[in-house]
């Protein structure tokens, strides 16, 4: 494999593992903090994709669009925690309705936007700036790909800025350690969880807006992301946000060479990865076995 | 007072004579499309095209004055929910036929529930060319191309266009994309076209990002990549690919579902120009009235342009309608097999001078295939590209053969 084909394709790889990463760390901060599994995370990303085109058809920018799709999807992310996943924290037959309740928001999502926007595939362009491609001796590199991957590593840093050095950080990591404890202590637990929720979702919702100019949007979207996305979390193990990012990056990758090397079989490759980590470290590879758990 | 509630008896008894005899004029056809998720566009598109279709049959009169009536089901493309649906449909509404199915996996299952309850099913839009195959049962029929017709034209487009050499393929991993390939692959054969594979790519079905399938392709350096995708999947590929200039390395060649108006409506202005590409309809081919008028009809009613899949929901009531007539009522089903059989009708997707009609022997409504390149036209917007320079391949060279059928038959078996 000559040096050109494997820049090609890892740089193919880092977009597809930071589109993937943005999804999937809002779905493991949920989990990690609200010990709530978000089955309809994708749901977020999916009308984080619709929040953009609409605004980009009234105002017609594309940072506009991006930023009313990671609010509208923070807003609707807080409003449905307040709402509802606030009143089965705690119960007893909590898991279960996790599930059932989270289902019926993918459910409740997709008609609205297709009652709201109608059943028709949409997409939106790119922005005048990004839209062209970069040559790098015989590599060619789209611009917006480069966008994302330099857009995820922002993210990233900040991440890492606002857990691991500011005060709302830290309580964070503190109330997905020992919530109870956290709230003795005299901070507003449930307005950390709403918080985190809406953080979360406008993650999602940002990662659907900057997915929507490389592919469509439509009714149902959601669903297709969330597999990927919990492949992502289950390796890098459930609630653990530097875990999300590796396994991102691994998932990303090898699908990239899977698909040069054996693309009979690429469609299996995630999922084989996720089975040899499950064998080795059912919890995840950045699990603690035991101890306190991070984010 | 007396009077009164006699009065109020008789209108109530009126009333309920009216429904029953009503009812017993109505003959049931139980439709099942997706209405939701990805499919949601096509069965809402068919539904509309069936409401115009039955309107027009319903307006010419059916044999003693009985009129035709659908009912349309989400399916969600699911086999065990077609199922029971079909069969509730039969045991309850008492429908005379099933009707559509986009999914050729959930028409696989309809059938066998037709078969079993002896009652017709005609299929308006699923493309698996096992239905009228190795599949096939008496009571199916279906009303729009298959894959094998698409790919047996887009065979004979590949030898007159002299286009061959080194061929790549990217389509969805499941039957729909593996039976392309296969198909073009049998029909390159028959025709002695010479070719060499130099890469298969089988992406799961609404896989969100094909960079890294992109790269590989131009890695592969195709002179022809020959693609499979479906509805939005072409799109995104399109759009993701664009960027990357594959379009201009390789020729881009989507017989079946390329050319389908969603997906020029979505891509707008972003759509390369010279892909070659082909639908099961053409918003702006053939230039008839018969088109015209349902694209027209379908726009008043709807406000948008019919994806491929309205033209097929059009096309079977027209069909079934045709069939009653013939026949006189809707309750001999073998004679109602015996009109549909060889049945010649004039749709909207056949060429002046040509007539669709049904193989008697299949059941496969037998149609002209036309492939053409993307060229600029905003005669249906939002699209603002359609398919121009059209080749238009006959119908009877493009329908599968008993040999291919019996390969089929084998394979499958296996």
């Amino acid at each position: 494999m000559s040096f050109e084909i494997f820049i090609s394709q890892f740089f193919g790889g880092l977009s597809v593992a930071m589109l993937l990463f943005l999804v999937a760390s809002g779905l493991t901060l949920i989990f990690g903090v609200a010990k709530v599994f978000n089955f309809a995370h994708g749901s977020f990303y999916m009308i984080g994709a619709y929040f953009s085109y609409q605004a980009i058809a009234l105002f017609d920018n594309f940072w506009i669009g991006a930023l009313a799709a990671a609010l509208g999807a923070g807003l609707v992310g807080m409003l449905l925690e307040i709402c509802f996943i606030r009143r089965i924290a705690g119960r007893e037959e909590e898991g279960a309705f996790q599930i059932l309740l989270t289902y019926a928001f993918i459910l409740i999502l997709d008609d609205a936007v297709k009652f709201i926007w109608g059943p028709a595939y949409k997409t939106i362009s790119k922005p005048e700036s990004l839209a062209g491609s970069m040559d790098f001796g015989a590599v060619t590199i789209p611009t917006y790909n480069m966008f994302i991957i330099v857009l995820g590593l922002v993210i990233v840093v900040s991440a890492w800025y606002v857990l691991s050095r500011t005060k709302t950080g830290k309580i964070i990591q503190a109330a997905s350690t020992d919530t109870q404890m956290v709230g003795m202590l005299g901070v507003n637990v449930s307005l950390v969880m709403s918080l985190v929720f809406g953080v979360a979702t406008a993650m999602g919702g940002l990662a659907g807006a900057m997915a929507a100019p490389l592919r469509t949007i439509a009714p149902g979207t959601g669903v297709e992301v969330i597999i990927d996305s919990l492949i992502v979390v289950v390796i890098g193990g459930l609630g653990n946000f530097w875990g999300a990012l590796f396994a991102a990056l691994l998932i990303g990758e090898v699908n990239a060479f899977g698909i040069l090397w054996m693309p009979q079989w690429a469609s299996l490759l995630s999922f084989a990865v996720m089975i040899v980590v499950l064998i080795f470290k059912p919890k995840g590879l950045f699990s603690r076995e035991k101890g306190r758990k991070k984010i | 007072m007396k009077r009164k509630t006699v009065s109020i008896l008789a209108v109530l008894l009126v009333s309920l004579t009216s429904v029953a005899s009503f009812a017993a004029e109505t003959i049931k056809i139980g439709a099942l499309y997706p209405m939701s998720g990805r499919g949601g566009l096509y069965g809402q598109d068919s539904e509309a095209a069936i409401k115009i279709a039955l309107a027009e049959v319903n307006a010419k009169g059916l044999p003693g004055g009985r009129k035709l009536e659908a009912i349309v089901t989400d399916d969600q493309s699911k086999p065990a929910l077609a199922v029971t649906l079909a069969k509730r449909y039969i045991t309850e509404d008492k429908v005379k036929f099933l009707y559509g199915v986009v999914s050729s996996g959930a028409a696989l299952a309809v059938t066998e529930v037709s078969k079993e309850y002896k009652t017709i099913f005609v299929g308006s839009d699923h493309a698996a060319t096992d239905l009228t195959a190795n599949a096939f049962q008496k009571y199916y029929f279906r009303v729009s191309n298959n894959t094998y017709q698409s790919m047996a034209a887009g065979a004979m487009y590949m030898q007159e266009t002299k286009m061959g050499g080194k061929i790549a393929y990217i389509g969805p991993d499941y039957a729909y994309g593996r039976d392309q390939i296969a198909e073009l692959k049998y029909s390159l054969g028959k025709l002695g076209v010479k070719y060499e594979m130099v890469g298969e790519f089988w992406p799961k079905l609404y896989e969100p990002d094909y960079t890294s399938y992109i790269t590989a392709i131009i890695k592969a350096k195709p002179d022809v990549l020959v693609s499979g995708f479906w509805g939005g999947d072409t799109v995104a590929f399109i759009k993701q690919a664009k960027a990357y200039g594959l379009f201009d390395k390789m020729k881009y060649f989507h017989p079946d579902g390329g050319g389908n108006y969603e997906v020029f409506s979505t891509l707008g202005a972003e759509c390369p120009e010279g892909l070659i590409m082909s639908a099961r309809h053409h918003n702006n081919w053939p230039d008839t009235k018969e088109n015209k008028d349902f694209v027209q009809k379908f726009h008043k009613a709807t406000g948008r342009y019919p994806s491929y899949a309205a033209e097929g929901a059009y096309a079977g009531i027209l069909v079934i309608a045709e069939a009653i007539r013939k026949v006189g009522n809707a309750d001999d089903t073998e004679a109602l097999i015996k009109a549909m059989e060889g049945m010649k009708i004039k749709l909207p997707e056949d060429p002046a001078g040509f007539t669709s009609y049904i193989d008697p022997k299949t059941h496969q409504i037998v149609q002209a295939q036309a492939i053409g390149v993307t060229v600029k036209n905003d005669k249906f917007p939002p699209a603002k590209y359609a398919l121009g320079k059209m080749k238009v391949y006959a119908a009877d060279k493009i329908m599968a053969t008993e040999e291919y059928i019996d390969i089929l038959t084998k394979s499958k078996k296996k």
